[in-house]
């Protein structure tokens, strides 16, 4: 009798299971990377009921971050503006842009709209995990930019989440603050860069940003934590 | 799987102190044994029976299969969901999203209000503490702290009900109308015994209006002292001044408040309030009680006489008689023992003339007040800056139930308006017949936060707002006008103030305005509330602004009144026969006289007492049981399932019941054995036993008068009813009681034996005085604090584990904060009033009464209670001490939990805290295995998403009733995770406080630089800038506490911080101390101030020093 199965045959079974085992790792690998929130959330930019540009506001305009979010530094939550924010402007301003039809319908009393006096719904761009307190005035306050979490939110048409906002990424910060400190007066300037380290000190040593943020981790004794109530509690 | 057992030190064979938290401890038996080993029950963890877990294991992985293949076509919903900001309209002034507004305002109560300030995030109340700017503040207690889930209470009465049905409000308001036309309508009116100003205005308004109307003041445990002082006068002590205080069966500590109690407790550590003066047994009261069961105020007791309440106008009189006071109507004959005692302890009290200070319960009968009265008089202790004065009330003229009844009869009351707090169709003395009284009116308006027994019978029920939705204001203790302001609008449409209802009278159209007008103006009651005040504190906005802003208003006082000692030839109780018992109808720690049945932090909260929860028993004292042939099967329930083995004990644990029959009627009712009781004593709590509904087996509501509509959820099936058995007469206590035991067994949770802890001298106690037994004077005992129990013999325990990390840099690196608390068991009652505040604090669940008994209960702080006797006692035995010891995790420095841990859910802090990640724990409950102090509660079910009330609903699953957007959830802090099935939690010293304290200091840095003028990388921080300030967080357990004793701080403020002088004297010890934990929160032992010519002195303060 023949010899039924050919020589080659002889490591088959060996070879698929190794691609087997291949594929499957590879797909939890794939699987393992998608679930990440640097896949997940980063780049997330959901379309708002008004489409508000940042661009306008604050590069155009020169509108300080703290105008509309305006508890951004006294609380752990940054507000989001109430409609009565806009409206200050918006009664007067851009009054007959269709853009800004949901505010005038939640604002104006003449329009006698169903909406009138309901808040508008914003969708949530930036979130953590329920069992994660992060306080924003606790970074502002000790020299951390809203750019170093939320990006140059001042170059968007729409806003959209930069960062993955993950733990690992948390981390990255609290184990060397010194990439992202710098001095309180710049907290809010988002267009801050190494030519405005000259401002802060005659040092000639110090001449990029980083080298300023180690200077002020020395001198305002930061020190971030990184055991785990910091955060979860 | 018993835990890996720590071989502690066998008890000495010349032991002579015996101490015991539970009976089953004093017995020994082999269920104590169990809970001792385990840190749950057997049966807790696993599957009821072995089919149920090989059916469990199977599907468990056959499910898991299944979702690991669904995964694959379940990816496009990995994109999380989109969730919406809703900000403000229009931002109202003051809040900040996010952050908590802090208003002051109080708790309107029969012995003063407590004066609170509430915190509210976004306009939602969520916890409230003590107003300690105010004259009276004197902490809080567990009635206060729960107040706040009534406001969110989902049994709460939200509609208006017309003979028991919903009916339309409008239908209500037309009815008011007519009232207030009707100026010639025969009205009455039932106020509480809560003392409000304006009330008191408008009462005088309505007289002027309606010529007929009539005012009563009625609540159930109400007490006869003011027929003895005069109208509306009520004595109030200042314990600051009382260097010496008797108690005749007085709860003042806690149920019974006669005066803000704090300064009672300061006077309680020999080292000052703040621990700044050296130990000095001369600055302690001494505190002598004289009562028929234990009482928090009897625990604290130097010296203690337990007797009969049958028996205590004799021992009163007696005490009258020593102080030359003729007592001529009561025969005086006490026993040897008890004569001596008295004469010793009166002595006392004239030595100490003018500074001392004797008390009777207010629920005592009346003649007990007339000798209290003349006693104090004797003694000099009545007046200006002395121990006690005489105050007269704003609440005067008004009418009691009995006249209420006539006047309901004869006519000349037919519409009643019911304002009480109490429920006096279920809750007036039985003899009295009130439901029959109350048919006879033509209308009966009822106003309450729950459709009671007394709603139902009412033509009308009107939803009432919680005081936290309404303006009012009250008079504290002393009578300091204190404002009730309102946090939020009432969250029911239909709800009405009392103020609210009288002010609508008042009008001529009679129009009932609640919450806020038309178009925002404020409720008729704040315009009441103002012009009251304006008469106080004087026109214009100031005084207004300020008032609101301190809850108080400065320098009002009640005036003083004077009181004519009366004739003190009072009549002498009925002496009780032979053979029978005393019942006395207790005052209940969970639900007062039963208005808080519906209160599930309340209701769950282990009795301090009996540590029972979720019911009540009669109560009966060791010897008692024995001598009725009924102690051996008490003791039978805290054993195993005879020998069935142990699935399933917890729920099924049961106590044997009772008949009790007394004033000529009967309650059949579990019996429970209660330390420390005078014998053939029966005390019964009142209050519970209000509704039963299908669930209920016992057939309680045979009668058919406790229907389900009558509590929620929370009171359904909850206790027995012993109103039925309470005459007028005897509203406090019978005599003539006969007992009969019964075949049946009822299930009851109590907690006593949960989570017990190895160790012996776990709560120590020390004397002032040297009695004799070589255990030396005051300063002795206090050096030898440290080596009670184990800690005099055990070796030093060395660590694996070292305090630095490789580096050697220590671990517990904050420069800045290091965490540490004392807890001064000398001022401590054991009240709950932190295991409460905890809860609130903490978004802690309710678990129900089954998950209780399993041993599930999810309180962070454990009370334990201990008793410990002499067995040389010869004086009475049958009177242990009985200290009680607050355990919530202790922080260990080296913690046992953290290294048992597989995926470090559980970690050291820098700052010294042992953190709680929950997101990270996976519930494999090794930490509660290996935590010494048994201070770790586990998520046996999402308590927080499925209802653990409706009956089953737990082992239903996904299935099961949710409870997710319901109104309790508005309670929930928003800085503290709610935490899921599958995880465990426990205390972590508030750490949400803690951080926002800290990020609030660091605030400061900018501020100095922008102050500074320079650029902010000149400006200089220091640890002054970063350190938050001395003292200047507090935890919510010490904030709650009245007795002051929680101190917390960080201990690198060094001295200056109160917590740290704690730490340094000499009664500060670790508990557990030799197994090298190195705990952060530490005791401090409790000193008692016996007097050495009483014939006990020689047991006082003995409770642990004996042990090795």
């Amino acid at each position: 009798m023949a010899n039924f199965f050919p020589r080659w045959t002889n490591f088959l079974p060996l070879k698929i299971a190794i691609c087997a085992g291949a594929v499957a790792g590879g797909a939890v690998l794939a699987f393992s990377y998608y679930a990440t929130p640097k896949t997940l959330a980063a780049g997330y930019m959901p379309s708002q009921p008004i489409p508000f540009s940042h661009k306008i506001h604050v590069d155009q305009l020169g509108l300080d971050c703290r105008y509309c979010h305006s508890f951004v530094d006294v609380a752990g939550h940054s507000n989001v503006p109430s409609n009565n924010t806009c409206w200050n402007c918006h009664q007067h301003v851009q009054k007959d842009s269709p853009k800004l039809q949901p505010l005038r319908d939640r604002m104006d009393p003449l329009l006698k709209h169903p909406d009138f006096g309901k808040p508008i719904e914003w969708v949530r761009i930036h979130k953590t995990p329920d069992y994660v307190k992060f306080d924003h005035s606790a970074h502002l306050n000790r020299g951390i930019s809203c750019q170093s979490c939320h990006g140059r939110v001042d170059q968007m048409e729409v806003v959209y989440q930069q960062h993955s906002l993950s733990m690992g990424w948390c981390l990255e910060c609290h184990n060397a603050p010194e990439k992202h400190l710098r001095p309180l007066e710049e907290v809010y300037n988002l267009n801050y860069s190494d030519a405005d380290v000259t401002k802060y000190t005659k040092d000639a040593g110090i001449k990029t940003t980083e080298d300023l943020g180690l200077k002020l981790k020395e001198h305002w004794q930061i020190a971030p934590k990184a055991s785990c109530a910091t955060c979860h509690h | 799987m018993s835990k890996r057992i720590w071989q502690h030190p066998e008890v000495p064979a010349d032991e002579t102190t015996v101490s015991w938290r539970g009976l089953g401890q004093l017995e020994d038996t082999p269920a104590f044994r169990t809970w001792m080993e385990r840190e749950f029950p057997q049966g807790v963890a696993e599957m009821a029976n072995e089919g149920d877990a090989e059916t469990s294991r199977r599907s468990f992985l056959k499910l898991m299969g299944a979702s690991t293949a669904l995964a694959g076509f379940g990816m496009a919903a990995c994109r999380r969901p989109e969730s919406y900001i809703v900000p403000y309209n229009k931002a109202p002034e003051w809040v900040i999203p996010g952050k908590a507004t802090y208003y002051a305002s109080s708790m309107p109560r029969a012995a003063g209000a407590t004066p609170l300030v509430v915190t509210t995030f976004e306009g939602r109340p969520t916890k409230v503490t003590a107003n300690s700017l105010h004259p009276d503040a004197a902490g809080t207690d567990a009635f206060a702290q729960a107040s706040v889930l009534d406001l969110y209470s989902p049994s709460r009465s939200r509609k208006v009900l017309k003979q028991g049905q919903p009916a339309p409000r409008a239908d209500f308001e037309a009815v008011i109308a007519g009232l207030a036309a009707d100026k010639s309508a025969k009205i009455g009116f039932v106020f509480g015994h809560d003392v409000s100003p304006t009330r008191a205005r408008l009462v005088k308004e309505l007289t002027a209006k309606f010529s007929a109307a009539k005012f009563y003041a009625y609540e159930a445990l109400e007490g006869s002292a003011s027929k003895v002082l005069g109208d509306g006068v009520r004595a109030v002590a200042d314990f600051s001044k009382a260097d010496r205080i008797l108690s005749i069966d007085c709860d003042f500590a806690s149920l019974d408040p006669q005066g803000p109690v704090t300064p009672f407790f300061d006077r309680r550590k020999p080292e000052g309030k703040t621990y700044s003066a050296k130990p000095d047994a001369a600055g302690m009261n001494r505190l002598y009680s004289i009562e028929s069961a234990f009482s928090m105020t009897g625990g604290m007791a130097d010296h203690r006489l337990r007797v009969r309440p049958g028996q205590l106008l004799e021992i009163t009189a007696l005490i009258a008689q020593r102080l030359q006071i003729a007592v001529p109507t009561v025969p005086i004959n006490p026993a040897d023992k008890t004569l001596k005692w008295v004469t010793a302890m009166v002595d006392d009290l004239v030595a100490s003339k003018g500074k001392s200070l004797v008390l009777a319960g207010s629920r005592l009968p009346q003649p007990f007040h007339v000798l209290v009265a003349a006693i104090n008089e004797k003694l000099g202790n009545v007046g200006k800056d002395k121990p006690l004065h005489y105050v007269r009330t704003d609440a005067q003229g008004l009418g009691d139930l009995v006249s209420l009844k006539t006047d309901l009869e004869n006519g000349t009351v037919e519409t009643l308006v019911l304002l009480t707090p109490a429920n006096p169709v279920l809750d007036a003395p039985a003899d009295l017949k009130f439901g029959e009284a109350l048919a006879k009116a033509k209308t009966v308006i009822h106003l309450g936060g729950r459709s009671d027994a007394t709603a139902h019978a009412s033509t009308w029920h009107v939803p009432a707002s919680h005081y936290l939705e309404s303006w009012s204001d009250a008079r504290s203790a002393n009578g300091v006008y204190t404002v009730v302001q309102p946090m939020i609008l009432p969250l029911y449409g239909e709800c009405v103030s009392e103020l609210e209802l009288l002010s609508a009278l008042l009008t001529d159209d009679g129009k009932l305005v609640t919450g806020e007008g038309e178009g925002g103006t404020p409720s008729p009651a704040h315009d009441a509330v103002k012009k009251t005040f304006e008469a106080i504190g004087g026109k214009g906005s100031e005084p207004w602004r300020k008032l609101l802003r301190e809850g108080f208003h400065a320098g009002s006082t009640y005036e003083v009144a004077e009181v004519k000692v009366p004739d003190t030839a009072v009549a002498a109780l009925p002496a009780s026969p032979d053979k029978t018992f005393d019942v006395v109808f207790a005052t209940d720690a969970s639900v007062y006289d039963g208005r808080w049945i519906d209160n599930g932090w309340l209701q769950e909260a282990p009795d301090p007492i009996t540590k029972q929860s979720w019911d009540n028993a009669a109560l009966i004292a060791p010897q008692t049981a024995k001598d009725m042939g009924i102690y051996d099967e008490i003791v039978a329930l805290e054993t195993w399932n005879g020998a069935t083995g142990p699935d399933g004990e917890g729920e099924h644990r049961t106590a044997p019941m009772i008949k009790v029959k007394v004033n000529g009627t009967e309650i059949e009712i579990p019996v429970m054995i209660s330390f420390g009781q005078a014998e053939n004593t029966i005390v019964i709590p009142l209050g519970y036993g209000q509704g039963f509904d299908g669930e209920d087996k016992f057939n309680r509501n045979a009668a058919g008068s406790a229907p389900a509509s009558h509590v929620g959820q929370v009171g359904v099936n909850s206790g027995f009813n012993a109103y039925p058995v309470r005459t007028a007469a005897t509203a406090y206590f019978a005599t003539g009681a006969t007992v009969e035991k019964t075949s049946k067994r009822y299930p009851i949770a109590v907690v006593q034996e949960h989570h017990a802890m190895y160790g012996r001298a776990l709560a120590r106690e020390i004397s002032t005085i040297d009695s004799g037994d070589h255990k030396g004077d005051f300063a002795e005992q206090l050096h030898n604090v440290k080596l009670q129990g184990n800690d005099g013999h055990a070796p030093p325990n060395i660590s694996l584990y070292k305090q630095q990390d490789r580096a050697g840099k220590p671990l517990l690196s904050d420069p800045l904060h290091q965490w540490a608390m004392t807890i001064d068991l000398s001022s401590c009652m054991g009240c709950n009033a932190c295991l409460v505040a905890c809860q609130s604090e903490n978004n802690i669940p309710i678990v129900g009464k089954q998950q209780l008994a399993k041993g599930r209960e999810m309180h962070w702080i454990r009370m334990d209670r201990y008793y410990a006797v002499d067995k040389g006692n010869d004086f009475d035995p049958g009177n242990p001490a009985l200290v009680p010891q607050p355990v919530a995790c202790v922080q260990c420095e080296s913690a046992p939990c953290e290294t048992v841990c597989p995926v470090n859910a559980t970690v050291h802090t820098e700052d010294g805290l042992n953190a709680m990640a929950y997101n990270r724990c996976i519930g494999t409950r090794y930490c509660a295995n290996n935590c010494p102090y048994k201070a770790r509660r586990f998520n046996f079910f999402d308590y927080n998403k499925r209802n653990p009330l409706v009956a089953h609903n737990l082992y239903k699953g996904p299935f099961g009733e949710k409870q997710v957007g319901e109104a309790p959830h508005l309670q929930r802090n928003p800085n503290v995770t709610v935490r899921m099935r599958g995880v465990m939690e426990k205390c972590t010293y508030c750490v949400q406080r803690l951080k926002d304290a800290k990020i609030r200091q660091k605030r400061g840095q900018k501020q100095e630089a922008l102050l500074a003028g320079k650029a902010s990388p000149d400006s200089a921080v220091t640890t002054a800038t970063l350190r938050i300030p001395v003292d200047s967080v507090k935890v919510a357990c010490q904030e709650a506490c009245p007795a002051g004793a929680i101190s917390f701080g960080n201990k690198l403020d060094g001295d200056k911080s109160a917590m740290m002088r704690a730490k340094g004297i000499e009664r500060n010890y670790d508990l557990l101390n030799y197994i090298g934990t190195a705990p952060r929160t530490s005791y401090l032992a409790r000193v008692k101030n016996p007097n050495e010519k009483m014939p006990d002195h020689q047991w006082i303060g003995k409770a642990t020093i004996h042990m090795h």
